[in-house]
C-alpha cells in the first residue's frame, strides 16, 4: 500500500498522499541522520563478524595461531600495524585484526541472545505481574527489587569460582541481571492498558485472560519492547566485556573484546603497543554508542508522541522555572 | 654513558647480560642520599621473623650476619659463601658435622651505651630467638633439622608465655647442645649429620647475631623497632610507618671490620606505597635511584633491555617455571602415569617460545633440570633435546602413538589469571597443539591457585588438573639444591605440600643423601647434577626456563652490583654521582 501510494505523490505535487505507520515510521527514522550513521555502523559491524572466516582466509591468520618469527619481536613484544599485520599484533604474537572479527561474534551473539532472553523474561513477568494483580504482582514485584538489589559483580565472581567461566555461564548472568528493568516498563504499562475500553470490549466476548495479554495488550506493548531490547544489547555487550576483562568471561584462548583489553593492560603492554587498547577499546566504544543512539532512534521513530511531550515537558519546565524567579 | 662492560657481557649467556653503571675512570664518591622507591614497607626489622628477599636488602644495610656474599656482577661469586663477622669461611671438620667460626675483632653493637664488640654469645642468641614463642622464624625447621639440641630447646621455649620476661628467662636460663661459645671470639655449631648448605642458611637474616639489649623487648614490637641495635653500616633514622623509613649512618660501624659492604652513601631513604609503573617513571627521570619491591613492568623491562639501557641488569635469583604433570589421577585411563607421554610431553614443549614470551634471552633460558640457573648442581644437560629447544612435536607424536595414544589426548590445565601466566598458559597449549596435545585452559583466581587448587592433593587425586604451570625460587641463593629437592622432588609415605603428584625416585634420594654430606663443593655440585638426571629420567615435571629478574637503576647510581640474597643492587656498595 505504501509503495503504490509513491507515485501517486510524485506524478500531482498537490495529492494528498496517505501513508501508513509504518511508512512513517521509517521516513521519521530516515530523518534522522545520527541513527542512520549508528545503524551504518552495526551493520558493517554485523558483516564484519560475519566475515570473521572470509578475513581469516585472506590474512592466513586463525584468531588462535601464534606468529612468533614475524608476529613478535626476539624479546617478545607485539608488533604494530603493518602490511601484513593490519592491526598489529597481541603480546602472544597472533592477529589483532582477526581476533577483533572473531571478537565481535563473541560480542554480538552474547549481546543480542542475552538481551533477546532477558527481554522474553522480562515480558513474561511484567505481563503476568501487571495483568493478575493483586498477590502474584506483589511477589513478582518484589523479586525484581530483590534482583536489582543484588550486588552484581560480587554475585558473578561467586558463581564464576563455583562453575568455571564460560560462554553459557556469561549469557546466564547477564539475562539473570538485566530482565528487571524491561519487566518493571512492561508492568507499569499493562497496568495502564487493562483498564482501556478494548480489553473491556475483549473481555466481555469472552476472551480468557491469556487470549487478552497476548492478543490485546501485547500488540501495544511493541514499542517499549523494541527500543529496551535495543537498549539492553549495548548493556550486555559491555558486561560481556568486563566480565572477560576481569577473567570471568570467555575462556582463552578464544577472542573477546574485553579479553583483548585484560590482556593488554597485563603486564603493561600497554606501554609499549598502544594498538592493544586503542582498537578493541575504540571499536567497543563504538558499538555501545551505536546500538544507544540506534535504540534512542528507534524511539523517537516509533513514538513520536515521546519526543514531543519531552520537549513539551522540557520548554514547560522552563517556563515554569522562568514564571517562579520573576515571582521572586 | 661512559664506557661500560656492555661489549664482554652480550656474549654471556648466563647471567648478567647487560651491566654498566661503573665507570673505572672515577673515583668512587662517598655521600649523597639513596632514594628507592617500594609498595609495601620493610615489613620487619627483626631478623627472626622475615621471610622476603626484599628485606634482606634492609638487613644487609643494617645487620652484619656469620655468613653474607659479596655484590658481584660475576654469577659465580655472587652466591659463594663470603666471611661477613666470620674471619673466614671454614671447612667443617669431624665428617662435615663441626663448623667452627672465628669472629672478626672490630664489628661492633651500636649498642645505646656505645659501640660494643658482637661475641659469640651475641650470635648463639640469635639462634635462640628464631623459635621465641611471639614470632618464630619461618626458617626454623631447616636449622632444627640440622642443629644438635635445637629442636629439644625449641619445645621447651613452646611451652614459655609469649611474654617478654618470661622469654628472657627462658633464652637467659636455657642453652642449645649443639652451639658452643668457648671464648668470646670463637662459636662452634654441632650438626646432627653433615649438610654442606648448612652455611649458606647462615647468610639468612634469620641466623643474625643478636645483642643482649633487645631481649627487653617482643620480637619486631614498636620498642624493638624504636630501640633497632644495628651492626651494618647503617642504622634507623627515621620511620613513619607505611611511607617514608630513613636509614642514616651507623657510628659504631667500622669499614675496616667489614670486606663486604663500602658504604659509600650517606644516607638512605625508601618511600613505600607506590605502583610499578609511576616508581619506574620516576627512576627512569632519575627522580629516585633503585626499587624495593616493585619489578620492572615487563613490557617496560622489554622495551630497556631491547633498546640496550646499560642500566638494566639481570640477577639469577634460582627462579625457575616448569610444568608439572599429574600421575596420580585416573584421567584418560591414567594416561600421564605412563613414562612414555610424559616423555611426549618433554618432547613437544616449545621452551624458546616460553623465553621469547617472558622477554627473550636477557629474561629466561631454557632450563632441562630441576636446579636452575644460580643454585648448585644446575648444569647443561638435556635428556629430550629439541633443535634450539623449540620442541619436537613429531617426535612426541610418535611417543603418543607408540602409548597407545595416536589421536593425542586432551588435558585440563588451570592456570593463574594474573601477571604473565595468562601468556604462559596459552604459549605452552599452542606448543603442546603440535604434537597432539588439546590442552584445555581455565583461569583460577591467584589467590586460590596455590592454596586452594594446587596444594590440595584431592583435586590431583580427583583429577582436576592434569598439567599445570608452577615456580619455584629457592629459600637461599647459592647451595640450594636440597631445599629445591627435597620439598618437591622426595616423597615418605606422607603427602607434601609441594609435591604435588607424591614423586619419589629412590636413586634420585640415594645420591641426594651423598650431595648434601660431602664436604667438598665441586663433588656436592656434580652429585646434585646426577640426582638432577636422576629426576628427570622419570620426567616427573617439564622443566621451562630459569628466570632472571630484571632491575634496574637510575642514572646517579653507580657501582651497581648485585646482591644475591636480596635480588636487587647492594644498598651498601652503590655510590651516587649526580
Amino acid at each position: 500500500m505504501s509503495q503504490s501510494s509513491s507515485p501517486d505523490a510524485a506524478a500531482s505535487p498537490a495529492a494528498i498522499v496517505q501513508r501508513g505507520s509504518f511508512e512513517l515510521t521509517l521516513r521519521r527514522f530516515a530523518a534522522d541522520k545520527a541513527g542512520m550513521l549508528a545503524l551504518g555502523f552495526i551493520v558493517l559491524l554485523v558483516a564484519f563478524a560475519l566475515g570473521a572466516g572470509l578475513i581469516e582466509t585472506w590474512t592466513g591468520h586463525s584468531p588462535v595461531d601464534q606468529f612468533r618469527d614475524t608476529g613478535l619481536t626476539p624479546t617478545g613484544l607485539p608488533v604494530g600495524p603493518g602490511a601484513e599485520f593490519l592491526f598489529g599484533t597481541d603480546q602472544l604474537g597472533r592477529d589483532v585484526l582477526v581476533r577483533l572479527a572473531y571478537g565481535a561474534r563473541t560480542s554480538l551473539v552474547i549481546g543480542l541472545v542475552a538481551s533477546l532472553c532477558a527481554s522474553c523474561i522480562g515480558i513474561t513477568i511484567g505481563l503476568i505481574a501487571g495483568y493478575v494483580g493483586g498477590w502474584t504482582d506483589v511477589i513478582l514485584g518484589r523479586a525484581m527489587d530483590l534482583v536489582m538489589s543484588i550486588p552484581v559483580l560480587l554475585c558473578t565472581l561467586a558463581l564464576v569460582s563455583v562453575f568455571g567461566p564460560s560462554i553459557m555461564l556469561s549469557v546466564a548472568v547477564i539475562v539473570f541481571f538485566s530482565w528487571t528493568t524491561i519487566g518493571r516498563v512492561i508492568r507499569g504499562q499493562v497496568l495502564s492498558l487493562r483498564e482501556r475500553e478494548f480489553v473491556q470490549a475483549s473481555r466481555s466476548l469472552g476472551a480468557g485472560p491469556l487470549s487478552i495479554m497476548v492478543v490485546d495488550i501485547l500488540p501495544n506493548l511493541t514499542v517499549p519492547i523494541i527500543v529496551y531490547t535495543t537498549m539492553m544489547i549495548p548493556a550486555g555487550i559491555v558486561f560481556e566485556a568486563t566480565l572477560s576483562f576481569l577473567g570471568l568471561g570467555i575462556v582463552p584462548p578464544a577472542p573477546s573484546w574485553g579479553g583483548m583489553l585484560a590482556e593488554a593492560a597485563a603486564n603493561s603492554i600497554y606501554l609499549v603497543a598502544w594498538w592493544l587498547i586503542l582498537i578493541p577499546g575504540s571499536v567497543l566504544l563504538f558499538t555501545t554508542l551505536a546500538f544507544n543512539i540506534l535504540g534512542d532512534a528507534l524511539r523517537d521513530a516509533l513514538d513520536p508522541a515521546s519526543r514531543r511531550r519531552s520537549r513539551h515537558n522540557k520548554s514547560k519546565g522552563r517556563q515554569r522555572k522562568r514564571g517562579k524567579e520573576g515571582r521572586s | 654513558m661512559k664506557q661500560g662492560l656492555v661489549a664482554a657481557s652480550i656474549a654471556l649467556a648466563s647471567v648478567v647480560v647487560t651491566y654498566s653503571g661503573t665507570s673505572s675512570a672515577e673515583e668512587p664518591q662517598k655521600g649523597g642520599t639513596l632514594r628507592i622507591l617500594g609498595n609495601a614497607e620493610v615489613d620487619r626489622f627483626d631478623t627472626v621473623p622475615p621471610a622476603t628477599a626484599d628485606v634482606t636488602n634492609f638487613h644487609r644495610a643494617t645487620v652484619r650476619q656469620l655468613i653474607s656474599f659479596a655484590a658481584s656482577i660475576d654469577a659465580a661469586e655472587q652466591v659463594k659463601p663470603a666471611g661477613d663477622l666470620a674471619e673466614a669461611v671454614p671447612v667443617p671438620t669431624d665428617n662435615g658435622l663441626t663448623y667452627t667460626f672465628k669472629l672478626r675483632q672490630g664489628a661492633d653493637w651500636n649498642a645505646p651505651g656505645g659501640a660494643r664488640q658482637i661475641t659469640s654469645e651475641d650470635l648463639e642468641r640469635g639462634f635462640k630467638r628464631m623459635c621465641n614463642p611471639a614470632i618464630a622464624s619461618p626458617h626454623i625447621t631447616y636449622f632444627e633439622d640440622l642443629v644438635v639440641g635445637l629442636s629439644e630447646y625449641c619445645a621447651g621455649f613452646a611451652k614459655v608465655e609469649p611474654k617478654v620476661e618470661a622469654m628472657k628467662a627462658y633464652v637467659e636460663g636455657n642453652d642449645i647442645s649443639g652451639i658452643e661459645t668457648p671464648s668470646p671470639d670463637t662459636v662452634v655449631f654441632k650438626l646432627k649429620h653433615a649438610a654442606n648448605d648448612f652455611l649458606y642458611m647462615l647468610s639468612l637474616p634469620t641466623a643474625a647475631p643478636a645483642p643482649i639489649e633487645v631481649l627487653a623487648y617482643l620480637p619486631d614490637s614498636p620498642e624493638y623497632r624504636s630501640n633497632f641495635i644495628a651492626s651494618g653500616p647503617y642504622t634507623v633514622e627515621s620511620y613513619v610507618p607505611d611511607s617514608l623509613l630513613k636509614l642514616s649512618r651507623n657510628p659504631s660501624w667500622k669499614p675496616e671490620s667489614d670486606p663486604l659492604r663500602k658504604a659509600y652513601v650517606d644516607e638512605i631513604e625508601l618511600v613505600s606505597g607506590m605502583q610499578a609503573d609511576a616508581a619506574m617513571q620516576q627512576v627512569e627521570a632519575g627522580d629516585a635511584d633503585m626499587l624495593y619491591d616493585l619489578l620492572v613492568p615487563p613490557a617496560t623491562a622489554q622495551r630497556l633491555v631491547a633498546a640496550g639501557d646499560e642500566k638494566t641488569v639481570a640477577i639469577a635469583t634460582g627462579r625457575s617455571r616448569f610444568v608439572w604433570m599429574n600421575t596420580v589421577s585416573g584421567n584418560n585411563g591414567g594416561a600421564l602415569k605412563n613414562l612414555k607421554i610424559r616423555q611426549a610431553l618433554s618432547y613437544a614443549m616449545d621452551k624458546a617460545a616460553i623465553v621469547q614470551q617472558l622477554g627473550g634471552p636477557a629474561f629466561a633460558k631454557p632450563l632441562n633440570g630441576i636446579f636452575p640457573l644460580g643454585v648448585v648442581g644446575n648444569h647443561d644437560f638435556d635428556l629430550y633435546p629439541t633443535t634450539d629447544a623449540k620442541g619436537d612435536p613429531e617426535k612426541a607424536k610418535a611417543l603418543l602413538a607408540e602409548a597407545g595414544y595416536p589421536d593425542g589426548l586432551k588435558l585440563k590445565m588451570p592456570f593463574r589469571n594474573s601477571g604473565s601466566d595468562p601468556a604462559l598458559a596459552q604459549t605452552i597449549q599452542a606448543s603442546l597443539k603440535k604434537a597432539g596435545f588439546d590442552v584445555e585452559l581455565t583461569p583460577v583466581p591467584p589467590a586460590d591457585f596455590y592454596s586452594r587448587l594446587i596444594t590440595n592433593f584431592e583435586n590431583a587425586q580427583n583429577g582436576v588438573w592434569d598439567i599445570v604451570a608452577a615456580g619455584w625460587t629457592p629459600d637461599w641463593p647459592g647451595g640450594a639444591a636440597r631445599s629445591i629437592f627435597q620439598p618437591q622432588y622426595t616423597y615418605n609415605g606422607t603427602h607434601g605440600t609441594f609435591n604435588f603428584s607424591d614423586f619419589n625416585s629412590q636413586r634420585a634420594n640415594a645420591i641426594a643423601d651423598k650431595a648434601s654430606v660431602t664436604t667438598d663443593p665441586d663433588e656436592a655440585a656434580k652429585l646434585w647434577g646426577e640426582v638432577d638426571e636422576a629426576v628427570m629420567a622419570d620426567a616427573p615435571t617439564v622443566p621451562l626456563v630459569s628466570v632472571n629478574t630484571i632491575v634496574y637503576h637510575g642514572e646517579a647510581v653507580q657501582n651497581f652490583l648485585p646482591y644475591a640474597a636480596g635480588g636487587q643492587g647492594d644498598w651498601t656498595n652503590v655510590w651516587l654521582s649526580r
